[in-house]
């Protein structure tokens, strides 16, 4: 047998799949090989497109429009920034939106934003695409005839009128989730003048646990606000703690990340106990992988620990060892009990917004009783409100008040699809929401909705739910409109529109407040009475920060006692939904960044899968990459099937958001003729069990799928292979803290060479500027929002499914993904991957027309007007981060370059997304991460200007600006202060392929795990060191020679 | 049949094919190098604009400093042509029923914009930035020529990259006092290259000449 590597990149590489051996081939096809423009594969944006364009004159003439009246303040061609919020159902995120002569182009965090800390998810990087999206919904309707918004607001109010003269009865709204206070007030408002009208929230990603879990500890509802960065001790069930789609999540990641710093103090310990792997997962010390089932036996499993030790009464019964998950589990789970044990109070438990009540009822529990957060007993006197001066300790866990906001899932759809079946429902008003497609299967809202009389649909886009409807309006997008919504920590954000609604939408306050009989109608004059900003003063410094900073109040609950929980009794395999990390639930399916985001775990972009370990295919003849069915209570789906190390056997993960067929010409429009990208889940999905059902089953049924996966993109042939089976074992590096604190060297010397010297005097001396970038591969979770914010600043386009496919992708970063270990125990490992910035770059020596130079800043500059397109850059680049033009992408997808202008608004639409700072590149030309050139530019022009030094922090990456844990950082070498330089100062740093004396410019810092003592692997760093100790009289490790 | 003979005067053809043969690669050569040179294709382009405007008449004759109208040139990339209020800060009570001022007046009532048509247009790959040169020092003069003089607007200059450089490396002779940029009959107190020289040293300005420095 052959020796497995220790890291791999994945399975088919692993096994030496003969197809993975077809497909390193195909990578050499004839480069001029190309589809026929009218072959069915050819990427379908064309259609839209159509022939709206035509090469016009070789130098237009170029017209300048001035203002008539130029906007108080506003310099042409200097960008400003506004503070605005974007809620995601529920979830609010502080934002800093750029924006370019009055066009948003590029999001960034609110760095005042105290729940945030200033980190972005890809949902928010990718906002202004979907505001530029021209599939909006442009145009009233009624039925399928043109209406205008005036007739929809007449017979929207009539149907009103009509109600109140019944107290309501027979009206009913059905809303999106929202933490907005304004739409909250509104809703009561309605409520009181309707008393029999009914307000239905409804997301189909509902974290009802979360709530019922809170009452069934406590009794009463609370916020559960956690600080992660407070915990020494992580565990984490199944957790998306670090889901940048859930509220605070975006602020748990830099919490969290500031503990994983082996530099700036103690590192905290995680334990990861999950099912695939997770944000949390990717970068926990000890990662089990666990079915869903087994989270509240676990459960069980250490408050029957805990509350021996803490002698509590009330305690579960510990389940025995095979209904965990085996011995290993509980290998793990008593050093974790030990763990939260020795620090108590300073430890935190963490359960999935999945699962369900029991399971957080028992992790309150567990933190209550472990000291993690404060809460009475049954019995003890209330807790005194605390005294003016005093400060009690913040604990990793405080519960605050709950303040008022929609929440709803499948339970209320029902109740309501119930209502409009007895036709007790006259009148709906739909605010955004879109059950017709993301409905439980066993709720038929859309047969219902027919019963209903009349339907005031109110949506960004002409979606399945709008489509039925009797009326559709137009939804003005957040970017466009006021608005405000609460943070996790019940502070309110205030929303500010960036831009005059582009499509003439109305938000969905206007709407409510119109029908209301308001005296006032406008957003920002409703959302200034919710919050009482009369004065000018507070109303504009709030606008101004983004919101008004001010916390819930904490509340001490009281603990109730908990009945036994019973573990759920399964058979079969365990089918999981999953949010599309990168459509969410769905409602972002008409966004191409999005759809080209890979999965973190499958590498799979424009698509789903449905994910099984590789044990689990085994025993059910499952082929990577064959399309399957998927079966479960009667029900089956064909999806394509995937093996993914690392995740729990005898679990199906699939990912929800898929299967659109009215989301537009990107996510799917079967009446436009547009391929619907990937699976529809929703079809499996029941109300009884919307996040895992048991007892499905999977079996391979078609041929294999032609999925666009980017992870084995540029993987080499047979005599590349050996060498790169040797190389990734030094490509992702890691050690424990005891054995790195041992031997810090042993990073560095995870790879032996010769002193690296130079045939030639460098051509630049950096004696200015030194720019280099370090990432920590401790703090990076894999979430790929660095990716979106890298398309987004750098103008980088789409291309869609079949040119991925082709391993044609255009992104700068790629996150690469490794497995470690064995494959059936895999844990998964991650690291952005850009241009290297080498010194001594190998594209530069091959280039023949001089179109890649270095700076004397150290910047490998890409120069697109004197690019051939040769690609021997790309061909001599060892870390394949270059990208090549096939096709005129820009025009393709956006219809116009600067050479080809149109005048079709659709493509003019588009073109507003594009950073005018940045070229937009053509077809034949090659392109590459450039360190963001345009903003060391931008800075050091300005700070020249006003004659000031640059500081440290003030050029700021797309990606490092993005990253919710702040794991990349940019500076100055040559500032022996800047973090960068102090990074590169530290022993686990590394450079990529270092040996080959390319001495890149991205410093990594190699991954340092903390395990607990007795499971601390052995530790072959460690001996890989001292066997291999320089030979007396020679300096054979002298790696970093040049630093 | 009747066989096709040529004439007897084409047997001259043959004697110059040779030299035409051999002139065309220089004359094709020479066509290209001064036909497609910036200097021949936009050297003296001077486009018709909608308002005849006339900076030989406000900037010259009335004296108008260069940023009464272009006031962003000292903070943006673009110097920015000024929106339409700026022009009827004066042509509300001077010349105001001028008929070729009335596209001025019909912006400024309706909020359309006047579409001036660009002079000095560089291409899109191109990424100039007014403020860093005029902050330190270089005159509008150096680029744009006695727009003072100009009737019209024209372009003076090539703008072509071998011209940008040609400054880049050795920015001496372009430099002057920041005060002095709008200042079109503004010349250096002796030696132009010496006290350029003075003024480079004190605001340390060295204009890089590597690609990033523009192309982005």
């Amino acid at each position: 047998m052959k020796t497995r590597p220790k890291y791999w990149r994945s399975l088919a590489e692993l096994e030496g799949d003969p197809e993975f051996q077809e497909y390193v081939e195909r990578e050499f096809r004839s480069p001029t090989e190309q589809e026929e423009l009218s072959a069915p594969g050819r990427r379908r944006f064309m259609q839209l497109m159509g022939a709206s364009f035509a090469l016009s004159a070789c130098y237009p003439q170029e017209k300048l429009a001035p203002h008539a009246k130029r906007t108080d303040g506003a310099v042409p061609g200097v960008p400003r920034h506004f503070a605005t919020v974007m809620d995601v159902a529920g979830a609010a995120t502080g934002l800093l939106v750029k924006s370019f002569d009055g066009r948003p182009i590029k999001v960034e965090g609110n760095p005042k934003d105290p729940q945030s800390g200033g980190g972005t998810g890809p949902l928010q990087q990718a906002a202004v695409l979907g505001l530029y999206d021209p599939d909006r919904s442009r145009q009233v309707v009624q039925g399928n005839t043109p209406s205008t918004y005036k007739q929809y607001a007449a017979a929207l109010l009539a149907a009103y009128a009509a109600a109140k003269r019944n107290a309501g009865a027979g009206f009913a709204v059905l809303s999106q989730g929202s933490s907005s206070p304004t739409l909250t007030a509104l809703r009561d408002k309605l409520l009181a003048e309707l008393p029999d009208a009914k307000w239905v929230a409804y997301e189909a990603l509902d974290a009802v646990g979360t709530r019922e879990g809170a009452k069934l500890a406590f009794g009463q509802p609370v916020t559960t606000l956690l600080s992660p960065e407070l915990a020494d001790v992580l565990v984490a069930l199944d957790s998306d703690l670090l889901s940048t789609q859930l509220p605070g999540g975006v602020g748990y990641s830099r919490a969290l990340a500031s503990r994983r710093d082996v530099e700036a103090g103690p590192m905290s310990r995680l334990y990861a106990f999950e099912t695939t792997v997770t944000e949390l997962g990717s970068i926990a010390d000890h990662r089990v992988t666990v079915r869903p089932s087994s989270v509240l036996p676990i459960l069980s499993y250490l408050d029957a620990k805990v509350s021996a030790a803490k002698s509590e009464a009330g305690g579960q019964a510990a389940p025995a060892a095979d209904v965990l998950g085996g011995a290993a589990v509980t290998a793990v789970l008593d050093a974790a009990v030990q763990d939260l044990l020795a620090s108590a109070g300073k430890g935190l438990v963490t359960v999935g917004s999945h699962h369900g009540p029991e399971a957080h009822a028992l992790a309150h529990r567990l933190n209550v009783i472990l000291g993690n957060a404060r809460a009475t007993r049954v019995g003890d006197a209330p807790v005194a409100p605390p005294k003016k001066d005093e400060k009690l300790p913040t604990l990793p866990v405080s519960y605050l008040e709950p303040a008022a906001a929609l929440t709803g899932g499948a339970d209320e759809l029902a109740g309501l699809v119930a209502e409009m079946e007895g036709g007790r429902v006259n009148a709906l008003l739909i605010l955004g929401a879109n059950p017709a497609y993301d409905a439980p299967v066993d709720v038929d809202f859309a047969g219902a909705l027919g019963k209903v009389k009349e339907t005031f649909h109110l949506g960004l886009y002409r979606d399945e739910t709008a489509a039925l409807c009797s009326w559709h309006a137009p939804e003005a997008h957040f970017l466009e409109s006021w608005g405000d919504a609460r943070s996790l920590d019940g502070s309110v954000r205030i929303a500010q529109p960036l831009i005059e609604p582009l499509l003439g939408g109305k938000s969905a306050i206007e709407v409510l407040a119109q029908l209301l009989g308001m005296p006032k109608t406008d957003g920002d004059a409703l959302v200034r009475e919710t919050h009482g900003l009369d004065s000018e003063k507070a109303w504009r410094k709030a606008i101004h920060d983004g919101g008004l900073f001010k916390k819930a109040k904490s509340v001490v609950p009281e603990l109730r006692g908990l009945s036994a929980v019973a573990a759920p009794q399964v058979s079969g395999l365990e089918l999981v939904f999953e949010p599309s990390p990168s459509l969410f639930d769905g409602r972002y399916a008409n966004n191409a960044w999005l759809q080209e985001l890979p999965h973190p775990l499958s590498k799979l972009c424009w698509g789903n899968a449905a994910l099984v370990s590789p044990a689990t295919a085994r025993e059910h003849g499952i082929k990577d990459g064959y399309l399957a069915t998927v079966a479960v209570d009667g029900r089956s789906l064909a999806i394509p099937a995937l093996i993914a190390p690392g995740q729990a056997d005898g679990v199906i993960v699939v990912s929800l958001g898929y299967g659109r067929k009215s989301a537009g010409v990107v996510g799917g429009y079967t009446t436009g003729d547009a391929e619907v990208v990937g699976s529809d889940t929703y079809r499996l999905r029941t109300a009884k069990a919307p996040f895992f059902a048991a007892g499905a089953s999977i079996a391979t049924t078609g041929p294999r799928q032609d999925l666009a996966i980017t992870q084995d993109l540029w993987a080499i042939d047979a005599i590349g292979k050996s060498g790169q089976k040797a190389r990734e074992d030094i490509l992702v590096r890691e050690s424990t803290l005891s054995a790195y604190k041992k031997h810090p060297d042993a990073i560095e010397h995870a790879v032996h060479h010769p002193k690296l010297l130079n045939l030639w005097t460098g051509p630049v001396s950096y004696d200015g500027h030194k720019w280099g970038l370090a990432i920590d591969l401790n703090k990076c979770t894999g979430c790929g929002t660095c990716m979106v914010a890298c398309q987004a600043e750098n103008n980088i386009p789409v291309v869609g499914r079949h040119e991925v496919a082709r391993g044609r992708e255009m992104t700068w970063i790629r996150v690469e993904r490794y497995y470690k270990g064995d494959e059936n125990a895999a844990t998964v490992r991650q690291q952005p991957v850009m241009c290297q910035h080498c010194e001594n770059a190998p594209c530069e020596q091959v280039c023949p027309v001089g179109a890649t130079m270095h700076s004397p800043e150290g910047l490998n500059d890409m120069v697109y007007n004197r690019c051939i397109g040769t690609r021997y850059c790309s061909n001599n680049c060892p870390y394949k981060v270059r990208r090549f033009n096939y096709r005129n992408y820009n025009l393709e997808t956006i219809g116009m370059t600067p050479y080809t202008p149109t005048t079709e608004p659709k493509a003019k639409l588009k073109a507003m997304v594009f950073n005018p700072d940045v070229t937009v590149r053509g077809r034949g030309v090659m392109e590459k991460c450039t360190f963001c050139v345009q903003r060391i530019q931008g800075v050091k022009i300005s700070a020249k200007n006003e004659k000031r030094p640059i500081k440290d922090g003030d050029i700021q990456m797309a990606c490092e600006q993005a990253c919710p844990s702040a794991a990349m950082v940019f500076g100055d070498l040559n500032d022996k202060k800047s973090r960068v330089a102090a990074a590169n100062d530290v022993p686990r740093g590394y450079e990529l392929l270092q040996e080959l004396n390319n001495r890149p410019r991205v410093n990594y810092l190699a991954r340092i795990s903390n395990p607990h003592p007795d499971l601390a692997p052995a530790e072959s760093t460690d001996a890989h060191h001292s066997a291999h100790g320089p030979a007396p009289g020679t300096k054979t490790h002298d790696v970093h020679s040049e630093h | 049949m009747k066989v096709f003979v040529f004439p007897r005067w084409t047997n001259k053809i043959r004697q110059f094919a040779g030299a035409a043969l051999g002139g065309a690669p220089i004359y094709l050569t020479a066509f290209v190098w001064y036909g497609f040179s910036p200097k021949t294709t936009d050297v003296g382009y001077q486009p018709k604009q909608p308002v005849p405007y006339s900076h030989a008449l406000h900037a010259g004759e009335l004296g108008i400093d260069c940023r009464y109208c272009h006031n962003t040139v000292d903070q943006s990339s673009h110097a920015a042509i000024p929106p339409t209020e700026t022009c009827m800060n004066c042509h509300r009570l001077v010349r105001k029923d001028s008929p070729k001022l009335l596209p001025i007046r019909e912006s400024h009532a309706t909020g359309t914009p006047v579409e001036w048509v660009k002079v000095h247009n560089l291409p899109d790959y191109v990424f100039f930035n007014h403020s860093a040169h005029v902050t330190r020092g270089v005159g509008c003069v150096s680029c744009h020529g006695r727009v003072d003089r100009m009737a019209e607007v024209q372009q003076q200059e090539t703008l072509s990259m071998g011209w940008c450089l040609d400054c880049h490396r050795a920015p001496e002779r372009h430099l002057r006092p920041p005060a002095e940029v709008t200042n079109m009959n503004w010349t250096a107190p002796g030696d132009p290259v010496a006290y350029g020289a003075q003024l480079r040293e004190q605001g340390s300005i060295n204009p890089p000449t590597h690609c990033s420095t523009c192309h982005r």
